[in-house]
């Protein structure tokens, strides 16, 4: 292997190891005001929403969009999700819906 | 449960995040390969590195004949948001040793942590859960890489709906947080400025602002919240003093 390319490799294992562990190692032996505590439960739903919808509104030349094959089949795995509670079932149906849609549209 | 079966749960839970990593390894390797990485060189980026956006960003750089400083530095700024995500990790694994620690934040990505953290009460303190839904997504992405490059150019990667399963991944784990009111504020304000961030600025610093933004408005809500109750408690506990 290239010399150049095992710096980079290995230069990339090193920053993104640290972003993952310091926040654990830290915080799992402090203990953390309750204020706080609170504030770190809303990350999840906060993390998800700011990953989901720029995925659905941009295109992948960076434009913003309104795609109606993506937001309908969106729509749809969201009220299934919503009724059904079945990860792997929403997977496959929100595969399903965007490939039959790419038929229709 | 025993260690094992713990285990064995992660596995079975990882199978959708395995689902969407097959075929974006597979892309991956295909387009590494063809800016000018060696098999093994895909491989062992995906082994060590783990982070699919920054390892498109990496060939995407090396192939326009970067050196290793940008690629590097580039790397540890879209990584950045994984504080976020490591943070609200922590909560739940209080009694684990700090090797074992290091050895499950490794492999922390945004999927599995999505997957993770949409059952808490087998999440918690459950190391071996963890490891195995983790380790089961980290082969996947590293299998898909390494077929990507060997075999990509035979493979057609944008058919099936493919595209849209980790769209229908986010959007179901996502279902799965909006357990009040609350959650959906925090998804309509995360949601609105992600859009206005990715549209305002370069890279994926969205992620993290978005969040950052959201997840700071809920602790606000939760204080002014926390005060209202309080002080609703206090009056009752001062009504009922009488009482044994």
């Amino acid at each position: 292997m290239r010399e150049e390319m095992l710096a980079i490799i290995f230069g990339m294992a090193v920053v993104t190891f640290l972003p993952r562990f310091l926040p654990m190692a830290f915080l799992t032996r402090w203990v953390i005001p309750e204020r706080i505590r609170v504030g770190l439960g809303y990350i999840p739903t906060a993390i998800l929403s700011a990953i989901v919808f720029p995925m659905l509104f941009f295109n992948e030349g960076g434009k913003v969009v309104i795609q109606s094959h993506h937001l309908l089949s969106a729509v749809s795995v969201f009220i299934f999700s919503w009724k059904v509670k079945r990860l792997w079932a929403s997977v496959i149906l929100g595969m399903l819906v965007y490939w039959g849609l790419g038929f229709i549209m | 449960m025993t260690n094992n079966g713990q285990f064995r749960e992660g596995v079975k839970d990882a199978l959708p995040v395995v689902l969407g990593y097959l075929p974006v390894g597979v892309a991956f390797g295909l387009l590494a390969r063809n800016a000018g990485l060696t098999p093994s060189e895909v491989g062992l980026m995906s082994l060590l590195v783990y982070a699919g956006a920054s390892q498109f960003l990496a060939i995407e750089m090396i192939f326009k004949g970067m050196t290793w400083l940008p690629v590097v530095l580039a790397t540890f700024f879209i990584n950045l948001r994984h504080i976020l995500m490591s943070s609200n990790l922590s909560l739940y694994f209080k009694n684990t040793r700090l090797p074992l620690l290091g050895f499950l934040s490794a492999q922390l990505t945004d999927e599995s942590f999505a997957v993770a953290i949409s059952n808490l009460p087998k999440l918690k303190n459950n190391p071996p859960y963890l490891f195995g839904l983790q380790i089961t997504s980290h082969l996947a992405w590293v299998i898909g890489s390494i077929g990507g490059a060997l075999f990509g150019p035979l493979i057609k990667i944008s058919e099936y709906g493919l595209p849209f399963a980790f769209p229908s991944l986010f959007i179901c784990l996502l279902v799965f947080q909006l357990k009040s009111v609350h959650h959906f504020g925090i998804m309509v304000v995360a949601g609105a400025s992600s859009l206005f961030f990715k549209w305002a600025l370069q890279g994926n610093w969205y992620i993290l602002l978005a969040a950052l933004l959201a997840g700071g408005m809920g602790v606000v809500v939760e204080i002014v919240n926390g005060k209202q109750k309080a002080g609703g408690e206090r009056q009752k506990a001062q009504g009922s003093k009488q009482k044994p």
